[in-house]
């Protein structure tokens, strides 16, 4: 293990119609661990994956030690020493702990065979090191979730790595796993490796990390500050900024008199638990929560994909069932906006028409029984409009539009299809300023119009922008509901007093 | 288990099913079926699948019949170019889906129906009859008893095979590629390479099944490999690999086509019409990947949900 | 907010030379000349390929050939397949000769029947398939050989040859004595699945639903329901395809298409990719399956006409659908640049 430093020198990422990253830096230094921050769409997992090798930087360049290195693709990065332990897992089920931890060493010798004693040998520091309390020869199919992690980092850490980046490492550790994580990260740190720790929860950023570094719409907010003296306020701060764009909240009048959707003690079989919540027509339900919060898992819930588990769903005060999302569109005029644009909300290989159609195609079956372009077109075509979807035809490949058009498009969908409840998950997550002030008008015209919205989104700006109440979420629980007073530094300290308060409780357990 | 409670039922109600000649037959088949199958698991083990298994089997028989009739060339040379076909069949498969990235059904069924469209136009259908003594011999002679001379070339291959995923580099690897190529990619494992290295010994495998074919029957006939899809599918799939790849064992693979050939038999003594034969077998893989894939559901239903977004 | 007249032209219809443009991009087009070419070079080197006669066999060719690339065409759009078209497609037959011969049912019946009995083991399959979460091709290689193994027991493999005389009427009947009647069925056949992929809801909702199944699910489609849908057309259309090889033999016989039926596999996968099918689902072209069988149909009645042996035919089709993937991925990098 070199005491090699490693830095990120002005680098520029664009993508079709957004410049992802503007010049960003960030310098990881030989025993110290370092941590990156943003929120959704900050840029985050842009710079992650120039870092790991999925994407050549457009600008800028990267250097190990003093020597700039130029990864073709994410092998390169880790031969340069640049090691990852991602949230997917990059782990062989059915090997053994040591087989994974050595499956570089697999290649060596061709027709020698395996001697698994000594794999077994020489995992085994590795294994002891990093507190994993299994024998080198377990199958990781059969360890928990924290434990295949501690396999990953083992495996980084036997390649000699002089970088071990950590991808929200705690989204799936318990209170406890994560405490015996940071007693490892803290001994690699201090064997001189750069450690660079990306997270949401701050606590933790604060327990383990040296120093920082902050994006913000794809720009450095802050580069490399010493984490000596600042408060998570500062964090949070930096992470949101944007103090200009925040005074547009204006209190609506409301008839809170009678619920267009309410959920009683709601439980599901992903894990929620006494869920109470209720959102009145017109109004804009905020829900945050960090992610791994629970909280687009609740929208799935109600609208049948996921199973639920007991409680209440009320809809305009009646109780209902929802077996499917069918039954949620068709029946009870519920419509979940996906925050995963690609696989959840849109078909990316089919036009636009198709795509903005496919909620309305039961009501543009004409006299005949039959579907045509005219009649689907003449249902969405305003909503596109109203909108300013900017494409060359409906006849468009939907995937070849920028993202802001493409979350567009999806929105269209979802106006055309009259729902009296929407569930807007995540709306502006990587797409560019226009088109995000555009959706937040839209939003409003929506809930104006007398839409009950819940909208999950981890952009605090616009939660405090749009919502009217904001229910915050920890560990699929609602922990506190707050109204919007719309002041920016008051609502946004509440809400992050309500998801401390939650962690150390849970924490204290 | 069920293979012996299989035994233990049919040589009760039949004592006919263990006399000397039936076990030969047997064992014949079993051998000949074991190739075909581990032919298959390879590429099963590396998320893939080859329609042209029998394809490639088929051409290698004809190849090694038809060197030694037409050529006389004798039956060890001919056997080691029959092989060589075969390998190098296998190896086209594997470089066209890698260098394509189209499915590997897709690129099979088409080399499927190449191989057999040389085989039909090189034999002109018509069967090589004059296969040399020593060939049929060593096909349809016993050692010990019932236990014919190619259960030996079956059980070394078992044996090799079984060593290989278990031990060797190349058979871990070819898992590691199965389970989780992008996984195998990040650690240095050449996952192009690895592919048409496995189909090479599936073209081997299916190439030495058809020469063992050959010997058998003493022809060497053009539709050999015409019915070994199903087969090649089914002992794997009853031997609990998953067609996902990434997992595959070579044990319970014979252990698979042992059940096949017992039931096979059985229902050919109990005078069950032989076309039933094939509802079974269909009915066996449906069978095997629904006890798979509950397996799979119960397993996760116990593991605590693993939560995102 | 509301867009003015200009923005208004943003979803304009395309103009004429765009759409010739496009037109001459597709592959349909592609396909297109390729036929004419064939038909070009046949003719010149062999004088009987334009002949009534042949030009009457190769209308039969295309009209089979087409209905069996349907069969796989319907599935495809769900992003998986069906092995067992070939053995829907025998037992299909088997059924309407056994119907006819055993039963006595008049033959318009006994083909409603049957065509019934071939949407039934879609549905089968469909079912398999939606409720064990399992791939297709582990499901449908199954019942290919439950569904053929089922038929041969049950026939004892045995023809049925007494059939009516209609059948064979049928596909002896040509029109301007070249053009077969059998292109009849295959036209119509062509023409529902044009219609329904085009213009009804059922269609739309099946392409959405093998495209991307998440977001069809999401956005309230019964995707589980379109699946099974898509097994029993398959099915169904197999079910023609064995009833006019049925009228082509004048006889139903269990070994049309070979064991198990997999002599159909090749053709079946041929034509719809050919055309253009994604094999992850969500796209196919009717057109296109159809051009596509035709090359094949033109290209094998060539090449027997100008002599090369039957066998040498098959590698040749088996060439073919290597040649197109290859094509095709020069096609993506050729577009992608």
């Amino acid at each position: 293990m070199a005491d090699l430093s490693f830095e990120v020198q002005a680098v520029s990422k664009y993508f079709p119609g957004v410049k992802a990253l503007d010049s960003v830096s960030i310098t990881l230094e030989p025993g110290k661990t370092h941590a990156l921050l943003g929120e959704n769409g900050a840029g985050k997992s842009t710079l992650i994956k120039i870092i790991t090798g999925v994407y050549a930087p457009d600008e800028g360049a990267l250097h190990v030690g003093r020597a700039p290195v130029r990864f073709a693709s994410p092998r390169d990065a880790i031969m340069a020493g640049v090691a990852v332990v991602h949230q997917e897992r990059n782990l062989i089920p059915r090997f053994s702990i040591a087989e994974n931890i050595m499956l570089e060493h697999l290649s060596d010798q061709v027709l020698r065979p395996l001697n698994f004693a000594a794999i077994n040998e020489a995992a085994r520091p590795w294994i002891e090191k990093l507190g994993i309390n299994a024998d080198p020869s377990t199958p990781v199919m059969e360890l928990s979730v924290a434990q295949m992690q501690m396999v990953e980092i083992a495996k980084a850490l036997s390649l000699q790595s002089s970088v071990l980046l950590l991808d929200e490492p705690t989204a799936a550790l318990t209170p406890h796993e994560t405490v015996a994580l940071f007693n490892v990260l803290r001994d690699v740190r201090d064997k001189g490796v750069c450690v660079l720790f990306v997270s949401h929860k701050l606590e933790e950023v604060q327990e383990i990390c040296d120093s920082v570094t902050v994006l913000r719409d794809g720009q450095n907010a802050c580069e490399n500050l010493s984490m000596n003296g600042l408060t998570r306020q500062d964090l949070v701060r930096m992470m949101i900024g944007r103090t200009e764009l925040i005074a547009g909240y204006r209190p609506r009048d409301i008839d809170r008199r009678e619920n267009a959707l309410e959920l009683l003690d709601f439980s599901s079989s992903a894990g929620h638990h006494g869920i109470n919540l209720a959102v009145a027509s017109g109004e804009i339900l905020g829900l945050y929560g960090l992610v791994g919060s629970g909280r687009s898992e609740l929208a799935k819930a109600i609208i049948g994909l996921l199973p639920t588990d007991g409680g209440d769903i009320r809809r305009d005060g009646q109780r209902v069932t929802i077996a499917s999302p069918a039954e949620a569109i068709h029946k009870e005029r519920i419509g979940y906006v996906s925050e995963d644009r690609k696989h959840e909300g849109l078909i990316l290989q089919h036009s636009v028409l198709d795509n903005a159609g496919i909620t309305v195609w039961r009501r543009a079956v004409n006299r005949f029984g039959f579907l045509t372009q005219n009649s689907v077109r003449r249902l969405v075509e305003p909503y596109l409009k109203k909108l300013q979807v900017k494409t060359p035809s409906l006849r468009q490949t939907i995937g070849k539009l920028s993202g802001g058009n493409q979350q567009k498009v999806a929105f269209a969908k979802w106006m055309a299809a009259n729902c009296d409840v929407l569930i807007i998950d995540e709306p502006t997550v990587g797409i560019d300023i226009k088109s995000k002030t555009d959706l937040h008008d839209l939003i409003r015209d929506l809930a104006s119009s007398g839409t009950a919205i819940i909208l999950i989104t981890s952009d605090m700006p616009e939660m405090i922008q749009l919502a009217d109440r904001i229910a915050v979420m920890t560990d699929f629980v609602v922990s506190g509901e707050l109204g919007n007073d719309g002041d920016y530094s008051s609502m946004s300290k509440q809400i992050i007093d309500l998801i401390h308060i939650e962690e150390t409780r849970l924490v204290g357990e | 288990m069920v293979c012996i409670i299989a035994t233990i039922i049919i040589s009760l109600k039949s004592p006919a099913f263990f006399s000397a000649l039936n076990g030969q037959v047997l064992l014949e088949a079993i051998s000949i079926n074991i190739l075909i199958a581990l032919s298959q698991m390879v590429i099963i083990g590396v998320g893939q699948m080859n329609l042209s298994v029998g394809a490639i089997g088929g051409f290698a028989a004809i190849s090694f019949a038809g060197m030694m009739e037409v050529w006389g060339i004798s039956a060890p040379v001919a056997a080691g170019l029959a092989i060589a076909i075969g390998v190098l069949a296998g190896s086209l498969n594997g470089i066209f889906i890698v260098w394509t990235g189209v499915s590997a059904f897709v690129v099979t069924l088409a080399t499927l129906a190449i191989f057999k469209g040389l085989n039909l136009a090189i034999t002109e259908a018509q069967p090589f009859y004059n296969i040399p003594a020593e060939v049929g011999a060593f096909g349809n002679t016993t050692f010990f008893g019932p236990l014919p001379w190619i259960l030996i070339p079956a059980l070394t291959i078992v044996v090799c095979v079984n060593f290989m995923f278990n031990r060797m580099p190349l058979g871990r690897k070819l898992l590691a590629v199965g389970a989780n190529s992008h996984a195998a990619k990040l650690s240095g494992i050449n996952v192009s390479h690895v592919i048409i290295v496995a189909h090479c010994i599936s073209g081997f495998l299916a190439a030495t099944a058809g020469i063992a074919l050959v010997a058998r029957l003493q022809l060497g006939q053009p539709t050999i490999g015409d019915d070994w899809l199903i087969m090649s599918f089914a002992a794997p799939v009853i031997g609990g690999a998953i067609l996902a790849g990434g997992h595959v064992s070579t044990v319970a693979t014979v252990f698979g086509v042992i059940i096949v050939a017992l039931i096979t038999q059985g229902l050919v003594l109990f005078k069950v019409d032989p076309y039933l034969v094939q509802v079974v077998l269909g009915a066996l893989i449906l069978a095997a990947v629904g006890f798979n894939r509950w397996k799979d559901i119960q397993t996760a239903k116990t593991k605590p949900g693993m939560h995102s977004g | 907010m509301f867009a003015t007249s200009e923005k208004y032209r943003e979803f304009g219809r395309e103009g004429a030379t765009d759409w010739l443009k496009r037109i001459a991009l597709s592959n349909e087009f592609g396909l297109f000349a390729l036929i004419v070419v064939a038909v070009l070079v046949f003719s010149s080197l062999a004088s009987g390929f334009l002949s009534n006669f042949n030009l009457y066999l190769l209308g039969r060719i295309i009209a089979v050939n087409t209905m069996i690339g349907f069969s796989m065409m319907v599935v495809l759009v769900t992003g998986g397949l069906n092995l067992a078209v070939g053995a829907i497609g025998v037992c299909v037959a088997m059924t309407c000769g056994w119907l006819i011969e055993d039963i006595g049912l008049p033959w318009y019946i006994a083909i409603a029947l049957a065509i019934v009995v071939g949407a039934g083991l879609g549905a089968i399959n469909g079912l398999l398939v939606v409720w064990s979460g399992l791939h297709s091709f582990i499901i449908t290689l199954a019942t290919m050989s439950i569904f053929f193994g089922g038929m041969i027991f049950l026939t004892r493999a045995e023809s049925f040859r007494e059939m009516p005389g209609v059948f064979t009427d049928f596909s002896r009947l040509k029109f301007f004595g070249s053009v077969s009647a059998m292109l009849i069925p295959t036209c119509i056949v062509a023409v529902l699945l044009g219609i329904l992929y085009r213009l009804t809801r059922t269609g739309k909702e099946m392409l959405a639903a093998g495209a991307q199944p998440a977001a069809a699910e999401q956005s309230g489609l019964r995707v589980k329901k379109l699946f099974v849908l898509c097994h029993v057309l398959s099915g169904a259309v197999a079910g023609c395809a064995g009833l006019m090889l049925l009228a082509r033999n004048g006889a139903a016989i269990p070994a049309m298409a070979g064991n198990l039926g997999q002599d159909w596999l090749l053709i079946a996968f041929l034509g719809p990719v050919l055309g253009g099918a994604v094999l992850l689902g969500g796209y196919v072209s009717v057109l296109g399956a159809f051009l596509g069988a035709t090359l094949v149909s033109v290209l094998s009645n060539g090449l027997l006409l100008i002599q090369v042996g039957e066998f040498w035919v098959q590698a040749c089709l088996g060439l073919m659908l290597l040649l197109a993937v290859v094509l095709d991925k020069v096609r993506r990098l050729f577009v992608e640049n």
